[in-house]
């Protein structure tokens, strides 16, 4: 039977205060984006469905909510994600240099069974502003990190401009999707108190 | 050093309300200060949310118990305040007491961070109680995961038997305990309660008088229904769930009106079948009750609320000549100013503070939860094997007079296993709980409750006692065998309200109405005309509006 797990996979986006990531999850789930910059009000999480193999799945993607400026993300937030998506601005050394710390953080609080093999996906952002001048992390550097924690895939994106946006997601997703659920804690008991406005362990039950 | 010294100071200084701890009723105030358009900064010592209602590892659990349990060592010399204000240190007092710890099988310690142990369990929400209705209200239902609670038993006889609560019709005709007449009578019964409640506007139809209704509920259902002293007993503590004994009238601490009781007998009954795939009356959240606090704090953040978790609050800084309330200092030394201040019940509100002249105190005393006098004992059993075989997650109630005659309260004990993350997979967490005034007398029952339950080993090592000690008497169960137990006593705290209010400890039973209702009432009385957490509006559509605000 299938669980709802399978047909909803949770994304967690991580990273700074101001690297972006309420203005990716709008670009890439509403084609939107605001040029001014407000610490993220009103923001809880976004779905988008998205197409494998002939099946539909909801990506549901979980903005931090502005918990994350003083590193006060419960551990409710981590839980049960199947991708966790690391975000910097390429423009500031201490967003980048923090990414090490997102990324403990998360296995911290997620303890997911096999951490080694938890899919990460690390996001450069900005890279539109000043047509890259003001870039202080290179494209090089930023890879190695990721090759050393242990290939993590990587994209350098512009959520001001749509730039790799669509990219970045659809990897996301197909990582999120190969992520294995824990165990069996999610199968199909736990109660539908939404009286089934969610739909989400309908589906295909095969 | 800790985390905080690296924070960036806080921004701006200014807020509506300042709420210092995470525990429920402060994270539900949080989530409904900040729907209602004020500027909420939420602070908690912690690493972590919760409070008092949190759920923690094994070891952080014992750990926060022996640090509230202690009275805080005086704070070194405070700095005067560079501004107008004078300042007072704040300090903690000790909530719980006669803390006492029994590891029989020390490999339990080892996975620790494989449980979520609930501060103040038992606790779990009825389908249709207004805890349910507010997650629903906030959209916070989609934070959370709920599991059934399968089944509810009641402790019968010295071998202690565990009995189905017969709590609907197809339980009662299930039973195999109850005489046909019993079941008639509970079919009956029923059917009454539910036509009173159907037929309330037709008078002629009304079965129940109001005289009845005011009428102790044990003596309506002796007198009135004719009811065996079972199946009264049945009622009274295993579905409207009184705190003590009813049967002498005089001498109970809380008498039980046929109104409230029928209430909760209603309540039970709508809980039954509100959600198609819950079998029974009762839910409770995987990974324990500590995650309601966190999802009204995400709640709030979403609504604007500001949260810095590891922080704590050194004094409160109060008005040079007037003495009243300005704001307060933290640990970092920033100072913070704001309109009012909430407190997590284990802060002493300094006795320097000078209240304003009119103070918000009316209504007070009939907060529910204000008996300060009374104590809750609590209890948990971890253990290898289910009270009840094939049960994962259940309820098992002690009326009163079921362990011993002097017994006056009833004792609940709820049952989770590995399906609600609360334990490591093959094990069982068993909380209890009953009021107590008496510590002594309190801890005594507690023990006895353990006993009738649990093979409590004598030694250290858990494989030797396995084997029962009345072997002749070929009926006598086998009871789990306790792996590590943990009893204390957790105070119940008053609440206040003013400029400073101190929000409450759990109470003693087993649901979240009294705390939701005094929280509702604290938040009405400090914000008179807002409307208490309005219907959440759909997340989508709240992303574009930061758009359109900017």
């Amino acid at each position: 039977m299938a669980s709802r797990r399978r047909m909803l996979l949770k994304v967690i986006i991580l990273g700074d205060s101001g690297v972006g990531k309420t203005s990716l999850m709008n670009q890439y789930v509403n084609r939107k984006f605001s040029n001014q910059y407000k610490a993220t009000i009103g923001a809880d999480f976004l779905t988008k469905e998205v197409q494998f193999e002939d099946r539909l799945y909801t990506l549901q993607i979980w903005d931090t909510a502005g918990q994350e400026r003083f590193q006060s993300l419960g551990v409710a937030f981590y839980r049960g994600a199947d991708c966790c998506v690391l975000v910097y601005d390429v423009n500031v050394m201490k967003s980048f240099e923090n990414l090490n710390n997102w990324r403990e953080e998360f296995l911290l609080q997620a303890s997911p069974s096999d951490p080694e093999n938890f899919p990460f996906i690390v996001l450069g952002n900005k890279v539109d502003i000043d047509g890259g001048n003001s870039r202080v992390i290179s494209e090089k550097k930023a890879k190695a990190w990721c090759a050393s924690k242990g290939n993590i895939p990587y994209f350098e994106t512009s959520a001001k401009e749509g730039f790799n946006v669509e990219a970045a997601f659809q990897c996301i997703a197909r990582n999120a999707l190969k992520n294995e659920p824990e165990e069996e804690l999610y199968l199909p008991d736990t109660i539908d108190v939404s009286g089934g406005q969610q739909q989400r362990s309908t589906g295909c039950e095969c | 050093m800790e985390d905080w010294s690296c924070y960036p100071p806080i921004e701006p200084s200014n807020f509506d309300l300042i709420i210092v701890g995470t525990g429920l009723p402060e994270s539900i105030l949080a989530a409904a200060a900040s729907a209602a358009g004020k500027t909420v900064l939420h602070l908690d010592s912690s690493h972590s949310y919760g409070c008092h209602f949190a759920s923690l590892s094994l070891q952080d659990f014992t750990d926060f118990l022996q640090t509230h349990s202690k009275t805080q060592s005086p704070l070194p010399e405070i700095e005067p305040s560079s501004g107008e204000c004078n300042v007072l240190p704040l300090v903690t007092r000790p909530v719980y007491s006669s803390l006492e710890v029994n590891v029989y099988s020390p490999e339990i310690i080892e996975k620790s961070s494989k449980f979520s142990l609930d501060l103040a369990g038992p606790r779990l929400m009825f389908c249709a109680d207004s805890m349910v209705d507010l997650i629903l209200q906030t959209d916070i239902n989609q934070y959370m995961d709920f599991k059934s609670v399968e089944s509810s038993f009641i402790c019968e006889g010295d071998d202690c038997n565990l009995w189905s609560v017969p709590d609907s019709r197809s339980a009662i005709f299930k039973d195999k305990v109850l005489s046909f007449t019993e079941k008639n009578q509970l079919m009956r019964f029923f059917k009454l309660v539910q036509k009173h409640y159907e037929d309330k506007s037709d008078e002629a139809n009304a079965k129940i008088s109001d005289e009845d209704l005011e009428s102790p509920f044990a003596e309506f259902m002796s007198k009135k229904i004719g009811m065996s002293s079972k199946l009264k007993s049945v009622i009274l503590y295993a579905i409207s769930m009184a705190d003590y004994e009813q049967d002498s009238v005089e001498q109970c601490k809380n008498v039980l009106k046929t109104k409230e009781g029928l209430d909760r007998l209603i309540l039970y009954h709508a809980s039954i079948g509100r959600f198609p795939n819950a079998p029974g009356a009762m839910i409770y959240p995987m990974y324990g009750q500590g995650e309601l606090p966190q999802a009204f704090c995400r709640r709030a953040a979403v609504k604007g609320c500001l949260h810095v978790l590891r922080m704590p609050v050194v004094a409160l800084l109060v008005d040079k000549d007037v003495g009243s309330y300005k704001g307060v200092r933290l640990a970092t030394g920033q100072e913070l100013f704001s309109q009012r201040l909430i407190l997590s019940p284990s802060y002493v509100v300094p006795s320097g503070l000078v209240r304003p002249p009119n103070p918000l105190q009316e209504g007070i005393n009939d907060m529910g939860t204000a008996d300060a006098k009374q104590k809750v004992i609590r209890a948990i059993c971890i253990t290898k094997a289910s009270l009840k075989s094939d049960v994962a997650n259940c309820l098992v109630f002690l009326p009163p007079q079921s362990l011993c005659p002097e017994q006056q309260t009833s004792i609940r004990a709820f049952q989770l296993s590995s399906n609600v993350a609360a334990c490591p997979p093959d094990l069982f967490v068993v909380y209890l709980s009953s009021v107590c005034e008496d510590v002594v007398q309190g801890k005594k029952l507690m023990n006895l409750a353990i006993d009738a339950l649990f093979t409590v080993p004598v030694s250290k090592d858990p494989d030797e006692n396995c084997t029962e000690h009345d072997s002749e008497f070929t009926t006598t169960k086998v009871k789990p065998t306790l792996l590590w137990s943990i009893l204390y006593v957790q105070d119940q705290t008053a609440v206040e309200i003013d400029t400073v209010s101190s929000t409450f400890m759990p109470d003693g039973t087993l649901l979240y109405n009294n705390l939701l209702e005094a929280t509702t009432k604290l938040f009405q009385t400090m914000y008179p005309g807002e409307v208490f957490l309005p219907k959440a509006t759909s997340s989508d559509t709240v992303v574009e509006d930061v758009e359109s605000d900017l």
